[in-house]
């Protein structure tokens, strides 16, 4: 996920819980407020979900694009995430970062994200600013201004942006590679901040493109959650989105089909800046619309969640193998990719590291989880999903996730009935079903150092790649 | 007891002249409507016979409820051979107690939904919990167990000792983490605040088990200590809870240590270092100085400055950023703590860039002394302290952590309640005033971690008396930064 700004990352958690009521087994009942909320669809093809809340004097404005980086035009990589900064610029009747003078000038705040499968705008404003806002968002969805200079200055952030996060942290090149190589045919395999090459053939032509191609009313669901009255959201919604025309072609959908993976597949990574080796193994899963999603992340809670999860408990604390363990369902909506990313501790081999992983996940396969385990997992999935919902912002997410990518909006109240249903029997069977090492792609991401002393004779060295970080930095340093 | 928080005086006057010569009711932002106000909940408070401070933030809503247990002191109270000390340890007391092992402690956290967290920071430790309001009961009984009975088991010490270490090994690849801990040294020197606060290779290498166990008896005592209760949680069950699980904390017989004065940081002159990483695939740009202590008279003064110069419209990013694209974003930080802390700008470029923006960031620091904001400027950056400020108490973790960093400095809790109007207060003669006399650009460092070859000719014709310092000889250990043996001229 990038986002326009640096700055707290929300966690986009999708299909999650939260019900009126909850109950678990040998646990205490915690109810937790439901989330009420209005549901329309305007003539144009805009939807608009709306809840009250006014325990703060601000509301929450959203809006999302069901366009994401697998819709990047051809040679384009990085295009939706540099489309999402542009949004900021010029429009016809507001100045290059006005939206700023409207959210942040007043004390409110805006951002922005980008992922695979959708674009999310978003402001926290004090609740008076809420017509101001929808006006706002109107203007931008009507049309860019955007002129050459701005456009550059922008896509130099970006590119900037792309250093600060895969080049100049030690392991940030493993996730690009972990989300480049994941993938063979669908375009999730193009990584959502793109490349420099690709930024940089950028014009603003694809802008003007970009957006009549997929900003426009029927292809955008706006989500106002705080402090407002609804008889008064109507009437602005009527006023300033509903006149909004919606085009007469056809918005075009990904509709590749990623191929099953029918061999174990390794690749060995040479890297600057490599503090210590890291590995990663990743599984193509299914769509999160799947009913597998819920079991998969009942599974990557179990196995890594806090010092209690089995990858901490065996790799970083009995076996001292690893400075770090982490397992991400990384759902999406075509097709998922979870995968785990392991540091190493200093002096240990990927190889013996990679054994002990996969120890771990065949314990998964062997026996179910104890039932206290998975009351744990679910224990702390909801206390994450009520900490998300601690803002207006938060709900906002969650409703607009629900709607967009799991094609139901009250999916946000009945979620939590869902998880509750997972069994240790469902853990077991998907991860019996997907952890196979026919469907296993292993990374081994490595010091430079380490290149002259040979490896494992299956790996094919994809340090002559287009992608290579040393060629990254070669053109990084032409940029502006 | 509900206290008016006048929240909606945020709204503060908006610079909207495009749109006043509008053409199309369309064409204009509408205006706002008159703002509103929320009640914010006022801590109440008990201190238990054993000494320990109790506050409570009673909100209900969200069925979420945070208790933080606080040590009042932190990484200043570090030997100097012995930095990361207070950090060790705080984490250290999760490891195992009398009752429970490490795995035990978790496992048991974690069952609750979750998690225990435990960290010294410079002037405090902090450790707690945040769970959902049903299992508030077990995990203060963890959090006082962890507290009160620590072992510092040989084992769990040499483990953690290793995972500290390799924790350290992958941050010292950061170009920004690099450049923070110089900054520190630059700044302070060989006082507290110039040692690394998580430590060094070599201080971590060298701290024993009784080092953990003079420190955990001489500072973690309820006398010096708070506990503070967030959320969802009424305070009748909140001071049942605390004297139910920290009633009978003995106050050891011995009183607590005073802290030694603080000695006046006196730096021999700016300095201009470079820390030379080849592999870097950005360089980190900072520009550091003293700024002020927590309890500075000017600390709202500081505050507004501050925010002229950072977030997102701050000049440091409108100059940097917005207008020539060279960061993803840059900022500054004031950092008030119990003595005099550090004020940093900051920003990551691709290296050809560093000069720049290292010029940029100090010219912008230079401008604020020297020249007035303008209102215009001045008050929608008055609008984003408050802003921010009154977002961070929207949750119950920050609730907390805003109470207790309060109680910490011994600030009165009606500063919650003043805040808007001290920060509404604040004009452009009071910035220009703070800047000119704490933000000085001729006293202020730089420091730059990243390829050198990209950008050190032009730096040294600027910056002659740069000091060049390569990676590996980098020593965080002392204030001269650069490993003894291998000294360069």
């Amino acid at each position: 996920m990038k986002q326009r700004k640096l700055g707290t990352v929300l966690t986009l958690v999708v299909a999650l819980l939260v019900l009126s009521t909850y109950s678990l087994e040998a646990v205490a009942q915690v109810s937790i407020p439901r989330l009420n909320f209005q549901e329309k669809t305007l003539a144009n093809g805009m939807r608009v979900l709306s809840a009250v809340d006014h325990s703060n004097p601000t509301v929450a404005i959203q809006v999302w694009y069901h366009v994401g980086s697998k819709d990047d035009p051809a040679g384009r990589s990085g295009f939706a995430h540099l489309f999402e900064h542009i949004m900021f610029k010029a429009t016809k009747n507001m100045k290059s970062e006005m939206m700023d003078r409207l959210t942040e000038d007043v004390g409110g705040f805006n951002n922005a994200f980008t992922n695979p499968d959708v674009t999310v705008y978003y402001e926290v404003v004090p609740s008076n600013y809420l017509e101001t806002l929808l006006w706002a968002e109107s203007d931008r969805l009507s049309g860019l201004t955007v002129d050459e200079p701005n456009f550059k200055s922008e896509r130099s952030v970006v590119q900037e942006e792309y250093r600060q996060s895969y080049l100049a942290p030690p392991y940030g090149m493993l996730e690009y590679l972990i989300e480049q190589q994941s993938f063979t045919m669908h375009p999730y395999k193009r990584p959502t901040i793109g490349s420099i090459e690709d930024l940089d053939a950028a014009s603003l032509e694809n802008v003007r493109a970009f957006h009549e191609t997929f900003y426009r009313p029927d292809n955008a669901t706006l989500v106002v959650v705080g402090d407002f009255d609804p008889k008064q959201l109507d009437a602005w919604v009527a006023k300033y989105l509903a006149p909004i025309p919606k085009p007469a072609i056809p918005l075009p959908r990904v509709n590749v089909k990623e191929p099953e993976r029918t061999a174990e597949r390794r690749i060995t990574h040479y890297a600057a800046n490599v503090p210590l080796p890291a590995i990663a193994l990743t599984y193509l899963t299914p769509s999160e619309k799947s009913p597998d999603a819920e079991p998969l992340q009942v599974a990557a809670t179990i196995l890594a969640q806090g010092e209690s999860s089995r990858l901490y408990k065996s790799l970083i604390y009995e076996q001292q193998v690893a400075q770090s363990a982490d397992a991400t369902p990384d759902l999406r909506e075509d097709a998922s990719v979870f995968y785990f990313n392991v540091v190493l501790a200093s002096g240990k081999k990927p190889e013996d590291v990679e054994r002990v992983l996969l120890a771990e996940i065949k314990k998964m396969q062997d026996a179910p989880v104890s039932l206290a385990e998975l009351n744990k997992a679910k224990n702390q999935l909801v206390t994450n999903e009520l900490r998300q919902r601690e803002t207006s912002n938060g709900k906002a997410l969650a409703l607009g996730s629900s709607a967009v990518l799991l094609g139901d909006p009250n999916r946000v109240n009945t979620d939590l009935a869902r998880l509750q249903a997972v069994t240790a029997a469902d853990v077991q069977r998907v991860m019996t079903k997907y952890f196979t090492a026919n469907n296993r792609l292993v990374i081994y991401y490595l010091p430079e150092a380490a290149k002259t002393v040979p490896t494992t004779s299956k790996t094919d060295d994809c340090d002559q790649q287009d992608h290579a970080p040393s060629k990254l930095n070669q053109n990084g340093g032409k940029g502006k | 007891m509900k206290t008016l928080f006048a929240l909606g005086l945020f709204a503060l006057c908006l610079s909207l002249s495009p749109a006043v010569r509008a053409q199309t009711p369309q064409a204009t932002p509408p205006p706002p409507a008159a703002p509103r106000s929320v009640q914010f909940p006022k801590p109440v408070e008990k201190t238990l016979a054993n000494g320990l401070r109790v506050i409570i933030i009673d909100r209900p809503g969200t069925p979420l409820v945070t208790a933080q247990l606080v040590i009042k002191n932190g990484g200043e109270v570090d030997p100097p051979e012995l930095a990361g000390l207070g950090n060790m340890l705080a984490d250290l007391v999760t490891k195992g107690t009398e009752k429970r092992t490490a795995t035990q402690i978790a496992e048991e956290v974690e069952a609750l939904g979750g998690s225990l967290y435990s960290s010294a920071r410079w002037d405090s430790t902090r450790m707690g919990v945040d769970v959902m309001s049903s299992k508030i009961g077990p995990a203060v009984e963890i959090l006082a167990d962890v507290v009160r009975r620590p072992t510092f088991k040989e084992e769990e010490i040499e483990r953690l000792r290793q995972q500290t270490l390799d924790d350290l090994t992958v941050e010292l690849g950061e170009p920004g983490s690099i450049a923070r801990y110089v900054a520190a040294r630059v700044i302070f020197g060989d006082a507290p605040y110039g040692q690394p606060l998580a430590g060094t290779p070599e201080s971590i290498t060298r701290i024993k088990r009784e080092d953990f166990l003079k420190y955990h008896s001489r500072w973690y005592r309820p006398d010096n200590a708070i506990l503070v209760f967030g959320g969802d949680i009424r305070a009748k069950s909140a001071f049942a809870l605390a004297q139910q699980y920290f009633g009978d904390w003995k106050k050891p017989v011995e009183p607590l240590p005073t802290l030694p004065a603080p000695k006046l940081v006196v730096t021999a002159g700016p300095r201009v270092v470079v820390v030379d990483k080849p592999d870097a695939g950005q360089a980190a740009v900072l520009v550091a100085r003293t700024g002020i202590e927590r309890t500075n008279p000017d600390y709202f003064r500081g505050l507004v400055a501050n925010s002229v110069l950072s977030g997102y419209s701050g000049r440091l990013n409108q100059e940097i950023r917005i207008k020539r694209g060279l960061s993803y974003g840059a900022g500054s930080q004031l950092d008030t703590r119990r003595n005099v802390g550090p004020f940093v700008a900051s920003a990551q470029t691709k290296n050809q860039s560093a000069l720049q923006v290292a010029e940029l960031l100090l010219g912008e620091v230079d401008r604020l002394a020297t020249a007035s904001v303008p209102d215009i400027e001045l008050n929608p950056r008055k609008a984003v302290v408050v802003g921010n400020f009154a977002r961070n108490l929207e949750t119950a973790a920050g609730l907390v952590a805003q109470v207790a960093t309060l109680a910490v400095y011994g600030i009165d809790f009606n500063e919650i309640n003043r805040y808007i109007g001290n920060v509404q207060s604040i004009n452009a003669a009071d910035v220009q005033k703070f800047a000119s006399s704490h933000l000085e650009a001729k006293t202020t460092s730089i420091v730059i971690v990243g390829n050198a070859k990209d950008f050190l000719q032009e730096l040294r014709q600027k910056y002659p008396q740069v000091e060049v310092i390569q990676m590996e000889q980098l020593d965080l250990n002392t204030a001269l930064l650069r490993k003894k043996q291998l000294a360069g001229p």
